[in-house]
C-alpha cells in the first residue's frame, strides 16, 4: 500500500513538473496591438535571461470596456492593459479580482504612459478642420467609435465635451448641445477604437476620425503618409491608459511573479522606449525627450479635474440614462 | 453693317456660350457631389452591414448553447464554463427461467433501471452528476457527486459513486454486455460514499483512483446514503493502457491494471452486519448469504487484477477477485477468503469497433434506407468460490442452503439500432457446488442449475 500510494505521488508530481509552462494572457483594448507585440517579445527575452523560464504571451484585444466585461464574465486575463481605469475599476467592483485600490500599487497611477485624442483627416484636409467647431458643421462626417464600449471613443466624447465647456464658459447645456451636433454628423459607431479606424481608413467613410494619438499616427505608418493629415485639436484629454494584475486570476494560475514583472517592466528604459516607439507619450524623462518631436504640444485636461474623476464621468454620460444615451439617437 | 452683325452676333454667340459653360461646370460640380455622397451612403450601408454581421457573430460567440441528441439534452454558457446535461436510462427486462424446479415466482418482466441522469459543470472545473434510480424495487440515489478538475492529472470527487476497484463494475450501466454483471462483481464494493483522488496520466496511458469511503460490502444491490462508524474503508485502483497514444493499432486497446480495498475493523451496527446481503447468480437469485447473527468481525481487503483487450469488433475482458473478511458468529470467528473470476468475450458482428465504453453503430436501424444497427456476439464465464470454512459444522453459513461455488456462462446476442435503442437477448446457466459431504436441501436456490433466458430492451441517451 505504501509502494502504491509512493508511486502514485511520484506519477502526480512528475504530471504536474512536466506541465510547467509560464502562460500569461494580458487583456487590453482595442489599439494596442501593435505596442504589446513588440513589448512581449521584448519581455520575454528579458524574462528568459533573468529567469531562465520561457513566457508565453498571448493578447486580447477589443473595446475596452467590452474586454473588462469579458474578464467580469470570466476571461481568465492574467493581467489587464485597458483604455481607463473605470474598466479596472468595473473588474475590482463587479467580480472582486483585484483590491479597489490597484491603482495605487504601480508608479503615475498605473499608467506606464499617456496619449490624447487628435484629429486624423484625409490628405490636403478638403474640409479645413482645425479645431473642435469645424468638426459639427453641417456637411461634416465624423467617424468615433461608441463611447457605450469604446474607451479610446470615451477619451474622444470627453475631450470634446471639455472644449464646449471651456467654449462656453462651462455652460453645461451649451457643451452638451455642442455633442449633439457632434454626433448628429456621427454615420456610423464602431465598437472599438480599431474598428473606427477601419471605417475611416479602409473604408472611405468620413472627413475625420476621432482617434488615439497613437493610433492616428500608426494610420500614417500603416496606410502611408501621403493618405492623411494628423490635426492636433486646440484642447484634449489627458488619457492615461492603465495596467494591472488580475490579482485572483494570477494566483490561480501560479502566474502573480511574472504577471508583476510584465507590468513592472513597462517602466524600464526599455519599456518606455517601445511605447514612445509606438506613438504613446512615455513616462521616463528620458524617453519622452526621445521621443518630444512626434507629439505637437496642446492643452491636456484631465478626468480628474474637468468631469471629476471616472466613476463620476461615467455614470453622468455613458451610464444607463446618461448624456451620451439622451443626445444620441441611431 | 455687315461687320458690326458679325461683331455683334459673335459676342451674343460667346455669351450664351459662356453662359452654357458655365451653367454645364456647376451641374457637373453638382453631380460631383452627388454622387459622393451617394457613394458615402453606400459606403455606410456596406460597414453598417460589416458592423452588424461582426456585433452578430460576437453575440454569437456569447450565446448559451443548447444542444438535443444522440447524447442528450444539453445548454451551457458560450464559453462552456457552466454546462447542465439531462441524460436518462431506462432498461425493459424479461427473466424466463428453465426448470425452476419448484422455485417459483421469478419469471416475469421488470423495469431494471429507470435513471434520470443530471449532470454538468459549474465555473468550468466543477462537474456534477445526480443519478437517482426509480427502477427496480427500490428507489435509491445511485450517484451524487461532484468533481474538481484541477488538472486531468488531479481531480478530486466527493460524494456517492462507484468504488473504483472492479472493473465490469465500473462499466457503465448501459454499456454492460449482458443484462446483468458477472458472478465476479459480487465480490466487490458497488457505490460507496467517499473522497477520491483520482487522474488521467501521460494521455491517459495511465490512470489512479484513490479514495476514503464508508467502506462497502461485498456487492449489494441497493446502496445507503450513510453509515455512522469510526473505521473507514480504502479503495483504489491503477490502470495502464501503455500503448493507447502509440501507432501499434494492435496493441492500443490492451488495458490492465489492479483494483483493491481495505476497511479495518468494520464494526457491525444494529442495521448492517458488514456483510454481503448475498451474493446472487446471473438471474439475482441468492446462492450464498450469511447465516442469522454473523457479523464482519475484523479487518477485510479486496484485490482484483483486471485486464481487457479491444481491437477492432473483438473485445475481452477479465478480472480476478479476492475478497478476505473476518467474521464472527457469537461463538467463532474466521477469516474467509472468497475468490471469483470471469471472462468475458464480444464480437460486433457488423464490423464496428469493440470498446470498454461501448457500441456506436455505424448504421443506425432503419429498414427504408438498408440501416441495420450494430449486431454482437457475446459470451462469457465465471465462477466463484466461497471459503469452505463459511461451512465447517454450519458456523458461518448453511451449506444445506448456500453453495461453496457457483460456475456460470452466458451466450447473447445484442443489437445496437442505434446510439439510444439498444435490445439484448441472452441465456445463462450457472451450476452449484455444495460443501463437502452435504446436498442441498429440496427448494434451496442451488438446488439445481440455474437456467434463464434474458432479454432486455434499452433506452439511453
Amino acid at each position: 500500500m505504501k509502494t502504491f500510494l509512493n508511486t502514485l505521488l511520484i506519477l502526480t508530481l512528475v504530471a504536474t513538473a512536466r506541465a510547467k509552462e509560464v502562460k500569461l494572457l494580458n487583456v487590453s483594448y482595442d489599439p494596442t496591438r501593435e505596442l504589446y507585440s513588440e513589448y512581449n517579445a521584448a519581455f520575454t527575452k528579458h524574462w528568459k535571461a533573468k529567469t531562465g523560464d520561457d513566457v508565453n504571451i498571448s493578447q486580447s484585444h477589443g473595446g475596452s470596456g467590452k474586454q473588462a466585461q469579458s474578464v467580469i464574465n470570466g476571461l481568465e486575463a492574467d493581467v489587464v492593459t485597458l483604455a481607463l481605469a473605470y474598466d479596472i475599476d468595473a473588474i475590482a467592483a463587479q467580480a472582486k479580482l483585484l483590491p479597489a485600490d490597484w491603482q495605487k500599487r504601480l508608479p503615475n497611477n498605473s499608467t506606464p504612459y499617456t496619449s490624447t485624442i487628435v484629429f486624423l483627416v484625409r490628405k490636403g484636409n478638403p474640409k479645413g478642420i482645425k479645431d473642435w467647431d469645424d468638426i459639427v458643421k453641417k456637411g461634416t462626417s465624423v467617424v468615433v467609435a461608441n463611447p457605450k464600449t469604446s474607451g479610446g471613443a470615451r477619451w474622444a466624447y470627453l475631450a470634446a465635451y471639455a472644449y464646449a465647456l471651456e467654449k462656453n464658459n462651462h455652460d453645461d447645456d451649451a457643451a452638451r448641445n455642442y455633442i449633439k451636433q457632434l454626433y448628429k454628423n456621427v454615420p456610423v459607431l464602431d465598437s472599438g477604437a480599431r474598428g473606427s479606424t477601419v471605417t475611416f481608413a479602409q473604408r472611405g467613410i468620413g472627413d475625420v476620425l476621432l482617434a488615439w494619438e497613437n493610433e492616428a499616427h500608426l494610420a500614417l505608418k500603416e496606410f502611408g503618409e501621403d493618405k492623411f493629415d494628423i490635426v492636433t485639436p486646440s484642447i484634449s484629454v489627458l488619457a492615461e491608459p492603465p495596467v494591472a494584475i488580475v490579482d485572483k486570476t494570477a494566483r490561480r494560475h501560479g502566474t502573480t511573479e511574472v504577471a508583476k514583472a510584465y507590468l513592472d517592466y513597462l517602466y524600464s528604459d526599455e519599456g518606455q522606449d517601445i511605447a514612445g516607439k509606438n506613438f504613446y507619450r512615455p513616462r521616463s524623462e528620458k524617453a519622452a525627450a526621445k521621443y518630444a518631436g512626434q507629439f505637437a504640444t496642446l492643452k491636456l485636461v484631465t478626468i480628474e479635474r474637468e468631469f471629476g474623476g471616472w466613476t463620476k464621468a461615467q455614470k453622468t454620460h455613458f451610464g444607463d440614462g446618461g448624456i451620451f444615451d439622451r443626445i444620441f439617437q441611431p | 453693317m455687315k461687320l458690326n452683325r458679325w461683331l455683334f452676333g459673335t459676342i451674343i454667340g460667346t455669351q450664351f456660350a459662356f453662359a452654357s459653360f458655365a451653367a454645364d461646370d456647376a451641374d457637373l460640380q453638382a453631380l460631383k457631389k452627388q454622387i459622393q455622397e451617394l457613394d458615402q451612403k453606400v459606403r455606410i450601408l456596406e460597414r453598417e452591414r460589416e458592423i452588424d454581421g461582426e456585433a452578430a457573430a460576437t453575440a454569437a460567440k456569447i450565446a448559451p448553447k443548447i444542444s438535443l441528441g444522440a447524447n442528450g439534452f444539453s445548454f451551457g454558457s458560450a464559453d462552456s464554463n457552466f454546462v447542465a446535461q439531462i441524460h436518462g436510462v431506462a432498461q425493459f427486462d424479461s427473466r424466463s427461467f428453465f426448470n425452476d424446479g419448484g422455485v417459483n415466482g421469478n419469471d416475469g418482466f421488470l423495469l431494471r433501471r429507470a435513471r434520470p441522469i443530471i449532470s454538468g459543470t459549474v465555473f468550468r472545473d466543477f462537474d456534477f452528476n445526480f443519478t437517482p434510480d426509480f427502477g427496480n424495487t427500490t428507489v435509491q440515489i445511485v450517484d451524487a457527486y461532484v468533481n474538481y478538475r484541477y488538472r486531468p492529472e488531479l481531480q478530486l470527487q466527493v460524494g456517492k459513486f462507484k468504488s473504483p476497484v472492479g472493473l465490469e463494475h465500473l462499466v457503465a450501466d448501459k454499456d454492460t454486455l449482458f443484462n446483468e454483471r458477472s458472478i465476479a462483481t459480487d465480490l466487490v464494493p458497488n457505490r460507496d460514499l467517499g473522497v477520491q483522488l483520482k487522474g488521467d496520466l501521460f494521455d491517459g496511458a495511465a490512470s489512479y483512483a484513490v479514495g476514503v469511503f464508508n467502506g462497502g460490502t461485498d456487492y449489494n444491490g441497493t446502496t445507503v446514503n450513510n453509515s455512522f462508524q469510526d473505521n473507514k474503508g480504502f479503495a483504489g485502483r491503477v490502470f495502464f493502457q501503455p500503448w493507447k497514444n502509440s501507432g501499434l493499432n494492435a496493441l492500443r486497446g490492451l488495458g490492465f491494471g489492479v483494483g483493491a480495498s481495505y476497511l479495518a475493523n468494520h464494526p457491525a451496527t444494529n442495521s448492517s452486519t458488514g456483510l454481503t446481503p448475498g451474493y446472487t447468480t446471473d438471474g439475482q437469485q441468492k446462492f450464498f448469504t450469511y447465516a442469522t447473527g454473523v457479523n464482519a468481525g475484523g479487518t477485510g481487503w479486496r484485490v482484483s487484477p483486471q485486464a481487457y483487450y479491444y481491437y477492432g469488433p473483438f473485445g475481452l475482458l477479465a478480472e480476478y477477485v479476492v475478497s478476505d473478511q473476518q467474521v464472527a458468529s457469537k461463538t467463532k470467528s474466521a477469516d474467509l477468503q472468497n475468490r471469483a473470476w470471469e471472462v468475458s468475450g464480444s464480437w460486433l458482428l457488423t464490423g464496428e469497433d469493440a470498446s470498454y465504453t461501448g457500441v456506436t453503430p455505424s448504421h443506425s436501424f432503419d429498414p427504408r434506407t438498408g440501416g441495420w444497427g450494430a449486431w454482437q456476439l457475446v459470451a462469457r464465464i465465471g465462477e466463484l468460490d466461497v471459503d469452505d470454512k463459511a461451512f465447517v459444522g454450519g458456523a458461518f453459513a448453511d451449506p444445506k442452503k448456500n453453495a461453496s461455488s457457483a460456475t456460470t456462462w452466458s451466450v447473447g446476442l445484442n443489437w445496437y439500432l442505434n446510439k439510444n435503442i439498444r435490445a439484448n437477448l441472452s441465456y445463462s446457466q450457472t451450476a452449484f457446488s455444495s460443501y463437502a459431504g452435504t446436498r442441498f436441501t429440496a427448494g434451496s436456490v442451488p438446488c439445481q442449475p440455474e437456467s434463464v433466458l434474458f432479454s432486455r430492451v434499452q433506452l439511453s441517451f
